[in-house]
């Protein structure tokens, strides 16, 4: 690459990293100052946490963080939990027809959540179990966490489960103490990936909280901007603080995601 | 499967069904731990796949009983100019979309890789994931407010430069082209990660042997990096293609849909139907047909990349 050819290679990354940060910059900026308009400028005049304020005093985002929260959770452990077990069984405990299920589960992968949505909006409603927290959490599980950690689980030497199996360790105790240690690597960036897609998740909250009994993050961020169209300071505190969570964990694990990211690579 | 295979081959241990010891005899033990999984797939996976389809081929609208219709639905649908706009406007969103989504990041990758030093490379690939992670509500909300028309940075900035301005997502055809753009945004770092990682895994030789044959980076990227990047991206086509027909957040939140239906997606499309004017097994028959193109996406795209392999 020539010299010129370099510098403006050099240019145009520097315009792609301001533009990536450029809204993020203004809707803080928006956030914190007292004004019905968007800013681009600091006044420190006009400085203040009144949007914030009023988000948790008279918007309920305080219940909706709350919400997001318990179902982040629960779906990170289901997820964690669930899909180690059944990888454990898939590679390390064949059964007659377990190579079909198999299929099954990859096939699933394939299938867009917006086919499954309305199924599943009708099943839940029957079941009783619509708009409540475990109803939430529960459509982010797929596949994919099976395929990943089984695929992870390949570069756990088999002589190694033998030698316990030798030494009268059950299954159970086999994966508890060697598989899981073993593995843990995958486990933290299925829980990254599980964590942003259960925070991110819009579609499904909006069409399974219809009733507005409850709500979460993504969800009271729409709403707040239907409900203040111009109130753009409190609309971008609210942006703020969904963003704030995904952000600050992807601060602290960087790596994890990114892991998690290359790992979906392994999907073809 | 064959990447298991391969990876079972290149670390030395067994493939894939290597834990079957011919000498322990299948049994159903591993059903055990496999239940959770499959009792949780059963219900959100299998469940409402099988039902999605039963659903396509009834009236229903959530109050009273679903009414078989045989395929009265799927005639609605070929007979329903809405539904070929919101087919077409996602094929054009995808095709804005899915190139500039690849292209960027591959050529990015590249300078990165072997052009840049490797703290400047990190910190750009850090700075550029940070869009990742937002959820797209509010990417989409925050989008809308830099288009808006008069109090918008890019308006402000046009008039700054003495412009008229302009109503970016007033405009039809503008609209769908600034919500493309405004996921092409979004997704950079993560494509950019995965092509990347596929970079580094071209063996450095290949350049040292190009580059003693007199070719320039350019050639370099042509001949080397676009061939030993086809695998990743096969992958990122496809997930590209894909998350294309599936938008929805961003449209939601960018333009609800408008104007005039000009943003109107197919997944738009199954939300209006089933969750706006309650007609489920319209919805689900939309669904279906989405079902069936993001298969066919991947299923093409896998043969096309593996005839000219």
């Amino acid at each position: 690459m020539g010299r010129l050819g370099k510098w403006a290679m050099y240019a145009v990354v520097a315009l792609l990293v301001g533009m990536a940060v450029l809204p993020f910059a203004l809707m803080v900026i928006t956030a914190i100052q007292a004004t019905t308009r968007l800013e681009f400028t600091i006044r420190p005049e006009l400085l203040t946490f009144d949007n914030f304020v009023r988000l948790f005093t008279t918007n309920n985002f305080g219940s909706a963080l709350l919400t997001s929260s318990i179902v982040v959770v629960i779906a990170v452990v289901l997820n964690n939990i669930v899909s180690s077990l059944a990888a454990f069984g898939f590679a390390f405990k064949p059964f007659p027809g377990s190579k079909a299920v198999f299929w099954v589960y990859l096939a699933t992968i394939m299938v867009p959540a917006q086919v499954t949505m309305i199924p599943m909006f009708i099943l839940f409603r029957e079941l009783g179990i619509l708009g409540g927290h475990l109803s939430l959490a529960l459509p982010v599980i797929n596949a994919f966490g099976v395929f990943l950690i089984r695929q992870f689980m390949a570069s756990i030497p088999p002589s190694l489960l033998e030698a316990a199996r030798i030494d009268g360790a059950s299954d159970l105790r086999i994966f508890l103490s060697i598989v899981v240690p073993a593995i843990k690597p995958v486990l933290v960036a299925l829980t990254v990936f599980t964590f942003l897609t259960t925070w991110n998740d819009f579609l499904w909250p909006l069409i399974s909280l219809q009733d507005g009994t409850r709500s979460t993050v993504t969800l009271a961020v729409s709403q707040l901007k239907g409900n203040f169209l111009t109130q753009y300071g409190m609309v971008m505190a609210g942006t703020t603080i969904a963003f704030l969570v995904p952000f600050i964990v992807y601060a602290v694990l960087q790596r994890q995601f990114v892991e998690g990211v290359t790992a979906s690579g392994v999907k073809g | 499967m064959t990447t298991l295979q391969a990876r079972g081959a290149r670390t030395g241990a067994p493939p894939s069904t290597a834990p079957t010891r011919p000498a322990r005899r299948a049994g159903w033990g591993g059903l055990l731990y496999i239940a959770p999984s499959l009792l949780v797939l059963t219900f959100i996976a299998i469940i409402p796949i099988v039902f999605s389809g039963y659903l396509s081929l009834t009236r229903y609208d959530v109050l009273s009983d679903p009414v078989f219709t045989g395929l009265d639905n799927y005639t609605r649908l070929l007979n329903d100019p809405n539904f070929w706009g919101a087919l077409r406007t996602t094929a054009i969103y995808t095709l804005i979309a899915v190139p500039l989504q690849m292209i960027i990041p591959m050529i990015l990758a590249e300078f990165l890789a072997r052009v840049a030093g490797p703290r400047f490379s990190s910190i750009v690939r850090s700075v550029l994931f940070v869009p990742v992670v937002a959820s797209l509500i509010l990417v989409g909300t925050v989008w809308q407010y830099m288009l808006a028309p008069d109090s918008g940075i890019f308006n402000v900035m046009l008039k700054a430069m003495g412009l008229s301005s302009v109503n970016f997502l007033g405009n039809p055809q503008l609209a769908l082209i600034c919500v493309a753009l405004v996921s092409v945004w979004k997704n950079i770092g993560y494509f950019l990660v995965l092509f990347y990682a596929g970079v580094q895994d071209i063996p450095v030789e290949q350049y040292e042997a190009a580059r003693v044959d007199g070719a320039g980076g350019f050639k370099q990227f042509l001949h080397i990096t676009l061939p030993g990047l086809k695998p990743v991206t096969l992958l990122c086509t496809i997930l590209a293609t894909i998350w294309s027909f599936q938008v929805f957040d961003l449209v939601y939140s960018m333009t609800g849909g408008g104007p005039g239906g000009a943003t109107t997606t197919i997944v738009m499309g199954i939300y209006e139907a089933g969750f706006k004017s309650f007609q489920m097994g319209y919805a689900s028959a939309i669904a279906m047909v989405l079902l069936v193109i993001v298969l066919i996406v991947s299923i093409v795209q896998r043969l096309a990349f593996r005839e000219e392999h």
